[in-house]
């Protein structure tokens, strides 16, 4: 029934959100490339659309979407989440983050059409820029009132991989609160190197927000990584979705 | 003076501490960048951990550039041991 399940999901669903996001982002561009002020806003606004309807589309593939938020604080923030599947990018729309900079890797501006998207909505790309100009990349996004977004992971292969520093040294240096977010799920309905569509559960939750106060020394960013996955990562480890490589 | 199988342990245990690596990972010929992923940022804070574990200034008057593997770690640390010693 699983194996049924799984062919319709990749036929159908997948097809339809592949069209979706071509669709939109053919119907959206012209638009947004004629836009001669805030187009990165714009850009950013769009993509906040296209992931709200990836989800609709994730919920139609899933067993059920769960979301848990808590309340934000106020301004900026750098949003750090474990990382397994490539429809994690979409979840953080699902959490109500609209006006995001994400920060990536810089093979994800090498990609056709998505290239286009990721420059138009100021995208950082975190292997060609140097940590003095992320920083200063990073306080332009925050005057213009978006939020941080990034994968301390880095990669996608191992779900229980180390939380990388940087995200939390940057949040550190621009005095901004951490909104830990744990996705579930994701990994089993699209685990990386697969293109086929499992249905599964998906849990999403937001937590409190930490701050670099809490962790004083020149080792806080360090310990913040470290408390911050063993938060998300016990989260993610109840919910019982190890990835079925079965087929 | 300290013995270079203290000096492995140690930098093994706080490597293992601060950066969540398995003993299967921390093989003398491991490069730090390439086998371990270690970015800058993770560069500076092995300073620093390194620093606090053998109560050493590391950060001036070498060139840390030169260490590639966690062997030639070993080896600086045994060197700055050895002139600490002197």
């Amino acid at each position: 029934m699983e194996c049924l399940r799984t062919w319709f999901n990749t036929i159908f669903i997948g097809g339809a959100a592949v069209a979706w996001l071509a669709i939109s982002t053919a119907v959206a561009a012209p638009f947004l490339w004629l836009k001669s002020s805030n187009r990165d806003q714009a850009v950013r606004k769009f993509v906040y659309i296209q992931s709200r309807g990836i989800v609709f589309f994730m919920r139609l593939a899933g067993q059920g979407l769960q979301i848990e938020t808590e309340k934000r604080p106020e301004g900026s923030c750098v949003i750090v989440a474990n990382h397994a599947s490539a429809l994690d990018l979409y979840t953080v729309a699902a959490c109500g983050f609209c006006n995001v900079v994400y920060v990536t890797k810089g093979w994800v501006f090498k990609l056709p059409f998505f290239r286009y998207v990721m420059q138009g909505a100021g995208y950082i790309d975190a292997e060609k820029t140097s940590p003095i100009a992320m920083l200063e990349l990073c306080r332009k996004a925050i005057a213009r009132g978006c939020d941080i977004v990034l994968f301390p992971q880095g990669s996608r292969k191992d779900p229980h991989a180390r939380f990388k520093s940087g995200a939390f040294y940057l949040a550190e240096q621009l005095h901004l609160p951490v909104i830990p977010m744990a996705i579930a799920g994701t990994q089993r309905m699209l685990p990386a190197g697969s293109f086929w569509i499992r249905p599964a559960k998906i849990v999403l939750k937001t937590f409190a927000a930490v701050t670099a106060q809490s962790y004083p020394g020149e080792l806080g960013h360090l310990h913040m990584a470290q408390d911050v996955k063993k938060q998300i990562m016990d989260f993610v480890d109840q919910q019982n979705v190890v990835p079925n490589m079965n087929y | 003076m300290i013995t270079r199988e203290e000096i492995i342990r140690r930098t093994n245990d706080a490597l293992k501490k601060e950066f969540e690596f398995s003993d299967a990972q921390l093989v003398p010929t491991a490069q730090l960048k390439d086998d371990l992923c270690l970015d800058s940022l993770d560069a500076v804070d092995m300073v620093v951990v390194l620093e606090q574990q053998f109560g050493v200034t590391l950060r001036q008057g070498y060139d840390l550039r030169t260490i590639v593997t966690l062997n030639d770690l070993y080896d600086f640390i045994e060197k700055l041991a050895r002139e600490h010693h002197k």
